[in-house]
């Protein structure tokens, strides 16, 4: 429907993508990075988050790319700045709520907050997946 | 009697309707710089004013939501509203006389725009009440051969323009009634009620330049088209809708129409031309877009544009200088996608990433360049921020991806 819901959006949103920070990719094929892509088009709401780990198991970049609307670009782009500089065990603890807090995203918006959550998730998870072959073969040798 | 019959003799002498056709209205880029400071209505003792703040306001592109008052219709309706303010129902004074008269000057105004007559014409406060009044009919009058078909004349997300004369020509052979919704239509394409064999007809004030809160419903006298009134009170509208009609509004309404009907070729020559400037400028810079609703039969003053791989938010946020609207779930109360896109068979992804530019009367075209521009520029950039954009650039077919839904 061509309805416009008449809330306008907050600052903090809209500051995501004037001044963008951390939209990009990085190597996918590395092994020190995690991909995280979840959502749908047909959803109209698609995010594809990365994270680049060190040898101490802290992400130290993150990049994200996302189809969807401010909030979902905000949402994504200010969960790439938090997992920064945490280990990854630190980025789980990351909430939707705590995202939607800081961007003030009205209810109708949470389900944003709550994609990011679950893109973070996803490429924590992509990454872990990647070092477990990896540890056997360390062991074998 | 004979003293209202020599007054109405009186009054025929001055002219009631807008006077000859004026100037067209001037163009230019209107970022419009707006004095925001509250203006207090009753003076205050405690003096100093607030330091008035200029803002710059967006770009109009959204005239199927509504549109301006036309300045000619303001003119028309100020007398109404300041001076000649008696209730059209009043028979015993002047002020009801004259009221009575410019209501129905107001009502043979509406009438010829369609060619319909003027006592074929009931004025109610709008579209949807019209609407209402319609469909109410067919819920009173069931009978087992009995049955109304309700078409949009001209659609309002895509601009699509339904074959009103053949399914009028279909309705009227079958004798079955035939409705249309023509509130983005009236003044904007040639209309008549006789040759398309439209039986009812709602009309919306402020879509063709008209005050809100007015509109008609155009209820055919031959063959008698019965309907049930919604509101009952003191009779008025031939009993077909009791209140007080609001004159100002009703002025306004009848000189909308009969602008509309002087402006009406020029304003579809201009339009088309500004129409397919933006269409193919936009087509010309960016890959991708498509064009929603059949290119043949369509209203050149509303233009549907899916641009893949953005969503439409997303879009509208980054053109915060021009006001637009989207056929995105995100900027739906209910957070579904466009049904009338959903209707035509548009993938979903598409229709999220639909935008709908509406230009009017008033539209420039620097208006249109700077929207042009603007929308190429983000665009571009949110397709750089799109990982489907990404995907696509990478060859993957995205048909063949296994989406998470949430």
């Amino acid at each position: 429907s061509l309805i416009d819901r008449s809330v306008s959006l907050p600052p903090q949103v809209v500051d995501h993508y004037e001044n963008p920070r951390n939209v990009g990719s990085l190597d996918k094929t590395s092994k020190n990075v995690g991909t995280g892509l979840v959502g749908a088009p047909a959803c109209g709401d698609v995010m594809k988050l990365q994270i680049q780990v060190d040898e101490k198991g802290k992400i130290v970049d993150a990049r994200f790319k996302t189809f969807g609307c401010g909030s979902a670009i905000a949402s994504s782009s200010l969960a790439t700045e938090w997992v920064k500089g945490k280990t990854v065990e630190e980025a789980l603890t990351i909430k939707n709520t705590d995202i939607a807090k800081e961007l003030c995203l009205p209810p109708v918006k949470l389900h944003c907050s709550m994609l990011a959550e679950d893109a973070i998730k996803a490429a924590l998870a992509d990454y872990k997946l990647k070092q477990e072959p990896k540890k056997e073969e360390a062991e074998k040798k | 009697m004979l003293l209202r019959t020599a007054w109405r003799r009186a009054a025929a002498a001055v002219p009631v309707a807008p006077g000859s056709r004026s100037e067209a209205p001037t163009r230019g880029l209107r970022l419009r710089v707006v004095d925001h400071a509250p203006q207090s209505a009753v003076p205050s003792d405690t003096a100093t004013a607030p330091p008035a703040e200029s803002v710059l306001r967006p770009l109009y592109m959204d005239v199927q939501a509504t549109t301006p008052l036309d300045p000619r219709v303001l003119d028309a309706m100020l007398p109404y509203l300041v001076n000649y303010y008696g209730n059209p129902h009043s028979r015993t004074h002047a002020y009801g006389w004259e009221s009575e008269a410019a209501m129905e000057h107001a009502r043979q105004q509406v009438a010829s725009l369609i060619g319909a007559d003027p006592r074929e014409i009931i004025f109610t406060s709008g579209a949807t009440e019209s609407n209402n009044i319609a469909i109410k009919e067919l819920e009173s009058a069931i009978q087992p051969d009995t049955s109304l078909v309700s078409v949009m004349t001209v659609n309002n997300e895509i601009g699509v323009k339904q074959p009103i004369a053949e399914i009028g020509q279909i309705c009227s052979s079958r004798k079955v009634y035939f409705h249309t919704d023509a509130a983005q239509a009236v003044g904007k394409i040639p209309l008549d009620v006789n040759d398309m064999k439209i039986d009812l007809m709602s009309i919306s004030g402020h879509k063709i330049y008209g005050p809100k809160g007015v509109g008609a419903i155009y209820i055919r006298r031959r063959p008698r088209v019965r309907v049930e009134a919604l509101q009952s009170g003191g009779g008025q509208e031939r009993g077909m809708r009791s209140g007080t009609v609001p004159t100002p509004l009703v002025v306004g309404l009848g000189a909308a129409c009969e602008v509309a009907q002087q402006e009406m070729e020029y304003d579809h020559k201009r339009i088309s031309k500004l129409a397919d400037r933006l269409t193919q400028k936009i087509m010309k810079s960016l890959p991708d877009v498509v064009m929603n609703g059949d290119p043949e039969h369509h209203y050149p003053g509303c233009i549907n544009l899916s641009f893949a791989y953005v969503e439409g938010e997303s879009l509208l946020m980054a053109l915060k200088d021009v006001a637009l609207s989207s056929g995105s779930a995100c900027t739906s109360a209910s957070l579904e996608p466009s049904y009338v896109l959903r209707a035509i068979g548009t993938d979903e992804d598409l229709a999220h990433s639909s935008i709908r530019f509406g230009i009017g009367r008033f539209t420039t075209e620097e208006e249109v360049d700077y929207t042009v521009e603007k929308c190429i520029h983000h665009v571009k950039r949110l397709r750089e921020m799109s990982p489907l954009w990404e995907m696509v650039q990478d060859g993957i077919d995205l048909k063949s991806i296994k989406w998470t839904q949430h």
